[in-house]
């Protein structure tokens, strides 16, 4: 029985076994051929990997950071990776700056552009250093304390966020108002 | 007993003077017919036999109080009743086995696991595991995936067995596979990591990282070294920032970068 | 009998397809252009070996590795302290403070550019822009430490011009 139907032949066989004696041996003869030519597809494994491959280029790339929800852990850590990179930008901007022209960006003529703003906009800027700075030393220490393995758990993981957060606000503000 | 007896007295005085059946029905439970809570549904849709059509989100409204109670109940409701072209991997309906993982309201998690939210006000999205091709519809080509995690060798070596019987282990050592062991690669973490998204070809991801830690922290395996040695490179384990995204989405309650630390700190203080 | 009558004159028409589809696809296949279609591209949709292969690592360096991982780490630990240090002192006063401060700020700064580049930019995916970010990035940093080097000597020292501007 299991090589009649590997072979395709069970159903051939039982209308066979029904038809009337005269026919019996013609239909079955015909019903063989015809489905032993619709069964044959012989294809070779590198052409099946071909084929596979052909699929894998159409094959779209599933929506990613567009439709993940917004969640304390990747938004913190991108956060953390932003303001440290604003800092650095300064940092690398203001000491190229420098070394190429001593003259116009000396800490005598930076203080006195600084000394010349509008009281606002000196608030204003202080806060856009204070923040990223406060949120970057702050949220490092997180780091710091994971990569000794403490504070592991999502429980503390939120708990610390929020600490974090809670304080780099604090400290934004002493920062800000600091004489 | 008094108030049964109580009540068949009653139905008895009241047979004469109604039909037999409403009489019956009276005795009966019941079903309360439930009001019709229509729920939005929107799936992501993509056919590999029309590939230049863009995916798109398919929207479907079904019935939640004539649906079992799980996202994979709501999406078989679908399949079974509106559209069988709808395509997804489930099989066990009970968080072992990690077929239907795909991102649910923008968190990777277990269908058959992920209760639906019954505000009706708010629809349901549902998109394949993030940043993966796609096979059809919410199934993912996970064969990188599993590529990964053959490479970490995933199995018990030790060129030292014992002469006979098995690998014994105390109870601290075996305790420290607890929470690892459990992993049954949906890879909901994997894809839930941003690290993950942009160098999955040479970063390992969560699920692949924690097994590899598996196998380090387990005392009856002595490739330690080498295990950790193929990890020394600047993509397969360092491309971790600690995100934490993995230990949140874990449908299982696991903890992949808490393992991806301790290895972390292992290997530096080794 | 009409419908075997049908089934047999269809025979010969299902085998000419059969042959012409196998023969495409032989054709299709067996050109050359096939290796360079299917090329694996880093990240792409095309996988190096079959579905059994497990995937390969990078050569082994603890350079790469665990070694820059516990240096990025004591050098972020070490900038506890001394941001502590500087928020207490004055620069001028203490200039080794400001040149340690400085160089370790642009270290932990270049560490930092350097992941993004890895991150979003990697050569192998990037044979361009990822050359250019690499490089770009080395020449801004030892271009920064000079910077910073000239204006700790020649100039007030970065603690204390964060602390004028702070005031100013």
């Amino acid at each position: 029985m299991m090589s009649t139907r590997a072979l395709g032949l069970g159903s051939a066989l039982r209308k066979a076994a029904f038809a009337p004696n005269a026919v019996r041996s013609q239909i079955m003869m015909r019903n063989i051929i015809g489905k032993r030519f619709i069964q044959i597809q012989s294809v070779t494994p590198a052409s099946g990997t071909e084929i596979l491959n052909a699929q894998r280029l159409k094959r779209p790339s599933s929506p990613h950071f567009t439709i993940y929800q917004p969640q304390l852990t990747w938004v913190a850590s991108i956060a953390n990776r932003i303001t440290g990179a604003g800092l650095s930008v300064l940092l690398y901007g203001f000491s190229i700056a420098y070394l190429i022209a001593p003259g116009t960006f000396d800490s005598a003529h930076v203080v006195e552009v600084v000394a010349g703003l509008p009281e606002s906009v000196k608030y204003a800027g202080k806060t856009i250093l204070a923040a990223p700075f406060a949120f970057h030393s702050i949220n490092g220490l997180r780091h710091l304390g994971w990569d000794l393995t403490k504070f592991l758990s999502i429980k503390s993981v939120y708990g610390t966020g929020y600490a974090v957060l809670a304080a780099s606000a604090v400290s934004t503000a002493v920062l800000v108002f600091m004489k | 007993m008094q108030s049964v007896l109580a009540t068949a007295r009653v139905n008895r005085l009241a047979f004469g003077s109604r039909p037999f059946s409403t009489s019956l029905a009276r005795c009966q439970a019941v079903p309360q017919q439930k009001p019709v809570l229509l729920k939005e549904f929107k799936i992501y849709r993509w056919n590999p036999d029309e590939p230049d059509k863009k995916p798109e989100l398919q929207s479907y409204k079904i019935d939640l109080n004539q649906t079992g109670p799980m996202v994979l109940d709501a999406l078989i409701k679908i399949k079974n009743e509106i559209d069988p072209t709808l395509t997804f991997r489930r099989s066990c309906r009970e968080g072992i086995c990690g077929s239907c993982a795909m991102n649910i309201d923008g968190q990777n998690t277990l269908a058959c696991l992920c209760r639906i939210d019954r505000d009706a006000s708010k629809n349901a999205k549902i998109y394949p595991l993030p940043h993966m091709y796609v096979v059809k519809d919410l199934v993912p080509d996970m064969t990188l995936f599993y590529k990964q995690y053959k490479s970490i060798q995933p199995w018990l070596q030790n060129s030292n067995p014992p002469e006979k019987g098995e690998f014994l282990q105390s109870p601290e050592d075996r305790r420290k596979l607890d929470g690892m062991y459990e992993c049954i690669l949906c890879a909901c973490c994997s894809t839930s990591c941003p690290s993950y998204w942009w160098n999955q070809d040479e970063y390992l991801g969560p699920a692949t990282l924690m097994q590899a830690y598996r196998w380090i922290a387990d005392s009856r395996d002595d490739r330690a070294a080498e295990r950790m040695d193929r990890l020394q490179n600047e993509m397969s384990l360092y491309r971790c920032h600690t995100i934490f995204n993995c230990s949140r989405t874990c449908p299982k309650g696991l903890n992949p970068a808490a393992a991806i630390a301790k290895m972390k700190l292992e290997m530096a203080t080794d | 009998m009409s419908s075997s009558l049908v089934l047999r004159s269809s025979l010969p028409r299902t085998l000419t397809q059969r042959s012409v589809a196998h023969s495409v696809i032989q054709a299709r296949y067996a050109t050359s252009d096939a290796a360079q279609r299917f090329a694996y591209h880093p990240g792409g949709p095309i996988l190096k070996g079959t579905v059994n292969d497990p995937t390969t690592f990078p050569p082994s360096s603890r350079a790469h590795g665990s070694h820059h991982w516990a240096f990025e780490r004591l050098l972020s630990a070490a900038l506890v302290p001394l941001t502590a240090a500087a928020f207490a002192t004055s620069g001028s006063s203490y200039p080794i403070l400001d040149g340690i401060l400085g160089v370790s700020l642009v270290m932990h700064s270049h560490i930092g550019f350097d992941s993004v580049v890895v991150d979003y930019l990697h050569t192998r995916k990037f044979p361009v822009i990822g050359q250019i970010a690499k490089w770009g990035l080395r020449t801004a940093t030892i271009a920064t430490l000079v910077g910073v080097y000239q204006f700790n000597t020649n100039d007030i020292g970065l603690t204390e011009l964060i602390a004028k501007v702070w005031t100013a």
